[in-house]
């Protein structure tokens, strides 16, 4: 998994080139600033410990979905290089959701090829919130799922509820 | 006319004035007949600009008519110094250290016009005291403040030039100005004849031999001097002004349109915005970025953060390869950066 070789890539980049480092340090904190001010619905993120390039972020699920009432943890490891790379999301509860793998994979276009500079840590929590609404059954990264999903919505939902009754609570 | 054969005279004495045998004796003839075409010059241009400064009031005359005198003293005086002083630097010179002592503030510029129009002769009187930014301008001041301290002469010099080159064709038909009119233009123009003929016979001869030929002819500017009153105005902002409009149209127009939503730092990095990422404008979305981030985005991804749509143009690489077209050289430059001209 790339999740714990993430933050030492990050720290061991930091002596490399010092400059990249600093400006997405200094990019990272005042997100972190911002979103502490101005915190999305549902959402909650910070660094996990004195790594500001490693954070864990919550999202708490929608109500109206399948994921009602579970809590969703997820690791985001920013790379040194950020924010001209996206950061790299793992959801580390499991989730019953034909985007994310059993491994928490997230298959994401905003969180691969159009990934902007622009976007922020905050912009990428509601993005995530949104495929609790809104799955892409179309790019899935579980085909089975996604297939229950257009076939069945409702035994998918019913799956659903079930693995946040039983992982996300 | 008078002025032609006193001013070839004149100029075919020039020769003479650079042998090392002749005396004082032929350069204070020299500098006489100079003076002597400096009258018949300045009369002319007296009639030309009465034309049109007939609101100039009576008052000033008996003021400065004074100024006048002094003026005309201070003149030949300084083409008497003239030889002393051995070299035309040193004339010029001796002239705006006299100007010096009456006005201090105006005198280098005074000084840096006159030696820049040395190099047009007589031609720039007009053209020059219209086209030429400050530094005629300063000179009249100077005399204006000698000849009697008058304001309104201020203005009238420009009127003067524009008189000038209006009734370039009048001049012909028109007798010798009524000579009341006489000190309105003095107050204006002896300063200037002066350095004119002088430079003219020091350091543009040929200049002196076509010019009054020309003005004998009724056509004071040759059809191709650039200098020619006539088409002055637009002609000096052709020539003097064409790169700073069209920076100023092309450039400083559009992009600005996006002045009220140009962040105070950068929206990657967080750095404050200096003046000229703040006019950087690499994509036409309007999404600014600081050149740090920009280049290190043309690095890698090459797309517009704000629009994700790959940077159209890349300025680094326009600004750099300079053997490029000229239209994709260009498009870019006045696209993306303001600044830069």
């Amino acid at each position: 998994m790339t999740t714990p070789s993430a933050p030492s890539l990050a720290s061991s980049s930091r002596w490399a080139s010092t400059t990249s480092v600093s400006s997405s340090g200094k990019r990272i904190q005042r997100e972190m600033v911002e979103l502490n001010m101005d915190p999305p619905p549902d959402c909650c993120a910070g660094p996990k410990g004195d790594n500001l390039y490693h954070w864990i972020a919550t999202l708490f699920g929608p109500p109206g979905t399948p994921y009602h009432g579970g809590i969703y943890f997820l690791d985001i490891s920013f790379p040194s290089d950020y924010p001209f790379k996206p950061p790299k999301v793992v959801f580390t509860t499991r989730i019953y959701h034909c985007n994310v793998d059993s491994n928490g994979n997230l298959s994401m276009e905003m969180l691969k090829d159009s990934w902007s500079p622009a976007l922020t840590i905050t912009k990428l929590l509601l993005a995530i919130r949104s495929i609790f609404t809104r799955p892409d059954p179309y790019n899935p990264l579980v085909p089975s799922i996604a297939r229950l999903y257009l076939e069945d919505k409702a035994k998918h939902d019913e799956l659903a509820s079930e693995w946040t009754l039983r992982f996300a609570k | 006319m008078v002025s032609d054969s006193i001013t070839r005279a004149s100029a075919h004495a020039v020769p003479n004035t650079g042998g090392r045998d002749l005396g004082k004796k032929k350069r204070a003839r020299s500098a006489k007949l100079k003076q002597c075409k400096l009258d018949v010059r300045r009369e002319q241009w007296l009639s030309q600009g009465a034309m049109k400064n007939k609101d100039c009031k009576e008052e000033q005359n008996s003021v400065v008519k004074a100024g006048k005198e002094r003026s005309n003293n201070r003149s030949f005086g300084n083409l008497e110094m003239r030889p002393r002083g051995g070299q035309i630097d040193g004339s010029i010179h001796h002239h705006h250290h006299h100007h010096d002592s009456d006005v201090e503030s105006n005198s280098p510029n005074s000084l840096t016009s006159s030696v820049l129009e040395s190099n047009y002769s007589e031609t720039t009187f007009t053209s020059s005291s219209s086209s030429s930014s400050g530094g005629c301008c300063s000179g009249n001041i100077t005399e204006d403040e000698e000849g009697g301290g008058d304001d309104g002469c201020l203005d009238d010099w420009e009127a003067v030039a524009d008189a000038l080159a209006a009734d370039e064709k009048p001049k012909n038909t028109c007798p010798e100005s009524p000579p009341e009119h006489e000190p309105i233009a003095q107050t204006v123009f002896p300063q200037e004849t002066a350095i004119g003929s002088d430079q003219v016979e020091n350091l543009n001869p040929p200049y002196s031999r076509v010019i009054p030929k020309a003005s004998g002819n009724g056509h004071a500017w040759r059809p191709d001097d650039a200098f020619r009153p006539q088409s002055l105005p637009n002609l000096a902002n052709q020539l003097s002004l064409p790169n700073s409009n069209r920076k100023h149209y092309s450039c400083g127009g559009v992009p600005w349109a996006y002045n009220g939503v140009v962040p105070s730092s950068c929206p990657i990095c967080y750095e404050d915005l200096d003046f000229t990422d703040t006019s950087f404008l690499p994509c036409l979305c309007g999404f600014r970025l600081c050149l740090f981030c920009h280049n290190r985005i043309m690095e890698e991804d090459g797309r517009c953060p704000g629009c994700r749509k790959p940077y159209e143009h890349e300025p680094v690489e326009a600004e750099t390869s300079v053997h490029g077209g000229s239209l994709t050289f260009r498009l870019p430059r006045s696209c993306s950066m303001i600044t830069r001209s």
